[in-house]
């Protein structure tokens, strides 16, 4: 069962790291032993993926703090550059508009959030993580989730930036400040990017891998049927509000509880610094 | 009890060291400055009862000597067996013929067992070393507590006090070898513990480790010895018993008869002769007689290993150095431990031992040449020292070596003669100790006699006493040193003349000497047949100790002859030196102008009656004791030789050789009155007319023109001479100045090469070599002490460095790890987010890919 | 449509959108943009769950994401409501200004040096003029913080 399901997976990774999606790639994944499990070198050089990997942890690096407004356009060409070459490596969905759409939305939030991390201003990184969140939405679109798509942009952009923007202004009148341009250490940037890599990195490696859980639910792209009774369900507001409130009944009421302590919790410490801050006026 | 030996043996040790006891106990409290009377009490108690043993011992003795039952060579002994201290069955397996002993064993082959009970002995010769003890210690006792009155350490004192008499007395009374080390080491405990009573000054710290460290080189060569003692003989008791303990006289006879009718006895009944024994004593079974040389090296190397020993708690040549720093001590203790008793402990060992030493002739040369050696070195040093108390341990030192001298004779004279020595000398070394004692206690301990002087009208009593302890020292005709050194030389004298050659053969009468054969003199008279009524009892087969016994010197009796011969003008020399150096500290002190140092204070004036006391009791026996007891002079009978007699070991070289004690040598005693006079003559002649003389004399010792030889400016002065610019000034006429300076110069080199000896001899000449002692403190400073210290120092570094540094390394891994972890403890949110990433990557590696 | 290479496609877009926030949480200083790169991981998250949801034909991923919505508003309001509380304490959003729980005798970290400023660098947002201008003292004007 488990062979069978991944000869019928197989065509459809070959795309990914090709050598892997073969028999000998899977043999080392079945090996024991961490170092042994990884790739051949020559498997791993031939991949777009890993130069994807590259270019992007590059783009990061000319992007994030200590880096100039050159470096950072530079690093979105890059990313670009690293964008388009994730792409070659992935396989190809069912046709090129289809391809198109999803990557151009792709680029957009990825390249947004790239770019909500590396500027200066904490106000441009809060328009562009806004800009981030209409890019996801539109990826939750394209899947079928049209209330989370809404909701990312409703809840996301409309309140939590919002909220984001006025603490900025309220706690950083100044605008720019030097701990912007700054980060913590010598090592703190290639370290944190190269972590940040390596786990992308690790975590595509290991797609393949997905199989062996795939092949249990034997559901597949051959699962259009049940998909369209189940998660792509023409009345899918009705289905997700049965579902939410039939089977998810208490995380609704314990997310809502949540959300009250949150607030209570949030007027508490506002309360609270205030008092702080009348105590040290009258010593003063 | 109806066994009073038994009583008495229990009560002489057991007094002291129960008051030791209970002073150790009650002292700090209660007692405190009463502590004395407990000490006093039991000392003298012990005192008593040593005489009372003497009694019972002498009853007995004539009782035995009466009955013709004990040979003299054999002695007369009593033991008694107190309780097993340890018992190893089959510890030693004895060969058939032992190489120590001559015939096929009468002890019996096969195993033989590791027992040691504790069994008190009493005979002639611990007689007389309990009564001497407890005597002298009594004595000091009382002064003690004169002289240590208002000690922070007073309790402290007399504890320690007691438990030396204690074991001194055991030293003397046990019988076994084992046991005797034991004690052994016990007195050498508490000389350490008084040695350095005042601790708290450095100096006294420093003599009481000196001594004790000294002591342990020789007490492990005694070791040694008692180990080489019980693989020879497979015992290491002195007495004769059963097996299984049992020590009745009739008994072993019997379990001996069976024995040797070749009768099967229980292995409890086998007989166990002891070294000492009668057993082994009446048949002569010490010697290896016709014995290949290996035996004649064990002899020698038996009883060089206990001279070693001796050597050390006597204070003899090598070893010599810890008693005069041991001065540092309280006075009394120096008195009764440093003079009177303890150091006697190896001559009473050598005593003790003198079978041994009698088949071993190359050994009683050594013990007589370390002797003289000794006496002779410690008198010339002596005779420069400042320090009262130092002279009189260099003194002691000294008379010790006359002791060896006399028990290396080996003769029942010499023997004798040396522990008669030891008995006088003990009386008159405690009398001028304590009389030094009564003058740094009224000086304010102020002890350098250039600082004070003239004390006869200060101190009086102290003045006679020691008067008389220094004519006794110095061997002045009535008096206790005169006997005894008398006999010393005598018994060296007739050593020289028995080993001269003979025509007949070689134990014909001497000229001088009483006649080794035949009816000794003092059989002659009633009294000593009386006590010596045994003496023909045993019959030797052998005639001579010499001629039986293998020396491994090789040393002719001719070459011995001369070497004894020496040894008897060395004796002749040091007691010239004795005499002088005697006088010139009793001079420096009691006459000339009278110096009190400031120190002395309102002290200056003569002891309490507690201190002077003892000493006038001292005096008196120094003085009488000699004329009592060696009664030669007058009919041949020397009551101490003939009391001494019955000790087994003793009576041995008696049996053995038959020269008997009691011989008064004229000639030898007008020798050495002679030089005893003509030492205090010549100090009297120095010491109370100006010090002029003795300044040119010592300068004379020093080299002191040396100095002037080797001066450069000596030359320069010969410049001035009208000669000398004559022949310049004619040189200088004539045109041939370069010619006289190079002439000139030449001789200088010449001169200046010749007196560098000099120079050097300038550097030791005799009287620094006296001052500095030889030099010998240095000597071993430089040997032993510093390359020990380095030694000591790189185990120390080894330890230090390289296995604590090992531990401390492992315990200092996980503390630098720690500080590693530390530094990574900087506070920064962002870091220990990215930590936790990193973490986080590595378990996804591992679930993901693993 | 290739349901598997959707899914590894949204996996990826996840996973940068997760990384990129993971770095930016990481290297910043400023606590507001380090909230924004907490809550890119979060999309991040999102994203992939949306994606599971839909290939295994789950409502689960979709809940989920729900909640984390409602996670991150409460994670909003309390954790700006700390900024706010951190920021009026030492008047900056720096976060290495709170370093107290360093181990002791550890040296704090202070910025070696502080770059320069550049002119090109100092852009600021404008807002498009709208409505009547306000009457401004030029006192208050030099005053004004910058916005």
């Amino acid at each position: 069962m488990y062979l069978s399901g991944a000869a019928h997976i197989g065509q459809a990774v070959a795309g990914l790291w090709p050598e892997l999606a073969g028999g000998g790639g899977l043999s080392a994944v079945a090996g024991s032993g961490l170092l042994a499990a990884l790739p051949d070198w020559r498997v791993l050089v031939q991949s777009p993926t890993t130069w994807g990997l590259v270019c992007g942890a590059v783009a990061l690096v000319l992007m994030l703090p200590r880096g100039s407004a050159v470096a950072r356009v530079l690093g979105g060409v890059v990313g670009l550059v690293a964008l388009g070459l994730l792409a070659a490596g992935q396989p190809l969905l069912s046709d090129w508009l289809a391809q198109g759409l999803f990557w151009i939305l792709a680029g957009v939030t990825v390249l947004s959030a790239a770019a909500a991390v590396a500027m200066r201003s904490a106000v441009y990184a809060a328009v562009w993580f806004a800009m981030s969140l209409l890019g996801t939405g539109s990826l939750f679109l394209l899947q079928g989730a049209s209330f989370l798509g809404v909701a990312t942009v409703v809840v996301y952009a409309g309140a939590i930036v919002v909220t984001f923007l006025f603490v900025i202004m309220l706690a950083q009148p100044e605008g720019h400040a030097t701990y912007d341009r700054l980060t913590w250490g010598w090592y703190a940037k290639p370290v944190s990017v190269l972590a940040a890599a390596l786990m992308v990195a690790v975590l595509t490696t290991a797609l393949p891998g997905i199989r062996q859980i795939d092949a249990l639910a034997a559901l597949g792209e051959s699962g259009a049927v049940e998909r369209s009774a189940g998660v792509l369900h023409p009345s899918h507001m009705a289905r997700f509000g049965a579902e939410l409130f039939s089977r998810e009944l208490v995380s609704v009421e314990v997310a809502g509880t949540l959300l009250l302590v949150a607030l209570v919790g949030a007027i508490a410490i506002m309360i609270q610094g205030r008092r702080q801050a009348q105590a040290e006026e009258s010593a003063r | 009890m109806d066994d009073p030996i038994r009583l008495l043996l229990i009560l002489i040790p057991a007094l002291p060291l129960a008051a030791a006891v209970l002073i150790g106990l009650l002292g700090p409290r209660v007692l405190r400055q009463q502590s004395h009377w407990l000490a006093i009490a039991a000392v003298l108690a012990s005192f008593l009862c040593s005489l009372l043993l003497m009694r019972e011992l002498s009853f007995l003795q004539r009782a035995a000597g009466a009955g013709g039952e004990v040979a003299l060579g054999i002695g007369y002994e009593e033991v008694r067996r107190l309780w097993t201290w340890t018992d190893v069955a089959d510890a030693y397996q004895q060969p058939r013929t032992p190489p120590g002993e001559s015939r096929e064993s009468l002890v019996g082959g096969g195993s033989r067992d590791f027992r040691i009970d504790i069994v008190l002995r009493a005979d002639s010769l611990t007689c007389m070393m309990l009564v001497m003890v407890t005597l002298i210690a009594t004595l000091v006792a009382i002064y003690s507590a004169g002289y240590m009155h208002g000690d922070p350490g007073y309790w402290r004192f007399f504890a320690y006090f007691g438990l030396f008499v204690f074991s001194m007395t055991m030293l003397v009374s046990v019988s076994n070898f084992v046991l005797l080390y034991v004690f052994w080491e016990a007195v050498g405990l508490c000389s350490y513990l008084l040695i350095g009573f005042w601790y708290q000054k450095p100096a006294a710290a420093a003599a009481g480790k000196k001594a004790f460290l000294v002591n342990r080189v020789g007490d492990f060569g005694f070791a040694l010895g008692v180990f080489l003692i019980w693989t020879t003989y497979g015992t290491l008791n002195f007495h004769d018993s059963l097996r299984g303990g049992e020590l009745e006289p009739a008994r072993i006879q019997q379990a001996v008869a069976a024995e040797r009718a070749g009768e099967v006895v229980p292995a409890e009944q086998e007989p166990v002769a002891g070294v000492f024994g009668p057993l082994r004593l009446a048949d002569n079974e010490l010697r290896p007689a016709g014995q290949p040389r290996t035996s004649a090296m064990i002899s020698l190397a038996i009883c060089l290993l206990l001279l070693l020993g001796a050597c050390g708690k006597s204070a003899q040549f090598p070893l010599h150095v810890w008693l005069p720093d041991a001065m540092e001590g309280p006075t009394p203790v120096s008195a009764l431990i440093h003079a009177a008793t303890m150091v006697t402990a190896g001559i009473y060992m050598i005593a003790r031992c003198t079978p041994l030493f009698l088949v071993s002739p190359d050994a009683q040369l050594v013990v007589s040449v370390v002797g003289g050696f000794t006496a002779l070195l410690a008198a010339l040093i002596a005779l420069t020292q400042y320090d009262l108390k130092r002279v009189l341990a260099y003194s002691t030192v000294s008379q010790l070596g006359y002791m060896f001298l006399a028990l290396g004779v080996g003769s029942l004279a010499g023997v004798t003669a040396g522990m008669f020595h030891l008995f006088t000398h003990a009386f008159f070394k405690a009398l001028l100790f304590l009389g030094a004692g009564s003058v740094m206690h009224a000086m304010g301990n102020v002890i350098d006699m250039r600082r004070f002087g003239g004390l006869r009208r200060v101190m009086p009593v102290t003045y006679i006493t020691f008067a008389v302890g220094c004519l006794a020292l110095a061997g002045v005709f009535p008096l206790a040193g005169f006997w005894s050194k008398d006999a010393v030389l005598g018994a060296v004298h007739d050593k020289v003349h028995e080993l001269e050659p003979h025509d007949s053969d070689s134990h014909g009468p001497a000229p001088h000497g009483p006649a080794p054969h035949g009816p000794a003199p003092h059989d002659s008279s009633p009294h000593g047949s009386a006590e010596g009524g045994g003496t023909q009892a045993v019959e030797r087969p052998e005639s001579s100790a010499d001629d039986d016994v293998t020396p491994v010197f090789g040393l002719s009796n001719l070459l011995r002859g001369q070497i004894f011969h020496w040894l008897y003008l060395l004796g002749l020399m040091t007691s010239f030196l004795t005499a002088f150096y005697t006088f010139r500290a009793f001079y420096l002190t009691f006459h000339g102008p009278e110096l009190i140092p400031p120190e002395a204070g309102r002290h200056a004036h003569e002891s309490p009656a507690s201190m002077t006391v003892p000493l006038g009791i001292l005096a008196v026996c120094s003085a009488l004791v000699g004329l009592l007891l060696d009664r030669s002079y007058l009919d041949g009978t020397n009551s101490f030789a003939n009391w001494l007699l019955w000790t087994p070991s003793l009576g041995f070289p008696a049996a053995m050789r038959t020269t008997l004690p009691g011989e008064f040598h004229l000639s030898v005693a007008g020798w050495s009155t002679l030089m005893a006079l003509g030492g205090i003559g010549l100090s009297s002649y120095l010491y109370l007319g100006s010090r002029h003389e003795i300044h040119g004399i010592r300068q004379f010792f020093d080299l002191a023109w040396v100095s002037g030889w080797s001066d450069v400016e000596s030359f320069a002065r010969m410049r001035q001479w009208r000669v000398a610019r004559w022949v310049r000034e004619c040189s200088a006429a004539v045109g041939l100045e370069w010619l006289l300076r190079l002439v000139v110069g030449a001789l200088l080199l010449v001169v200046l090469v010749l007196s560098a000896p000099l120079l050097l001899l300038y550097y030791v000449s005799p009287y620094k070599l006296s001052y500095h002692r030889f030099y010998l403190d240095e000597l071993y400073e430089l040997v032993l002490v510093r390359p020990l210290r380095g030694l000591a120092r790189l185990c120390y570094g080894i330890d230090r460095w390289l296995i604590d540094g090992t531990v401390n390394f492992v315990g200092r891994v996980p503390r630098q790890i720690g500080d590693v972890m530390r530094s990574l403890q900087m506070g920064l949110v962002p870091f220990y987010a990215l930590a936790m990433v990193l973490g986080l990557l590595i378990l996804l590696a591992v679930q993901l890919l693993g | 449509m290739n349901e598997l290479a959707l899914l590894q496609n949204y996996l990826l877009v996840g996973g940068l959108l997760f990384a990129i926030g993971l770095a930016g949480f990481l290297v910043r200083r400023n606590m507001i943009v380090m909230f924004l790169s907490a809550e890119i991981m979060l999309q991040g998250i999102s994203v992939s769950l949306v994606a599971w949801g839909r290939y295994h034909n789950d409502w689960g991923g979709q809940m989920l994401v729900v909640f984390i919505i409602a996670v991150a508003a409460c994670e909003a309001a309390i954790a700006l409501a700390l900024v706010l509380m951190l920021a009026k304490q030492t008047g900056r959003l720096d976060i290495v200004l709170w370093q107290d729980l360093r181990e002791e005798g550890q040296p704090a970290y202070v910025d070696r040096e502080v770059p320069e400023e550049r002119e090109e660098d100092q852009v600021w947002p404008t807002l498009t003029p709208a409505g009547i201008e306000p009457e401004v003292d030029p006192e208050e004007e030099l005053h004004r913080s910058r916005v």
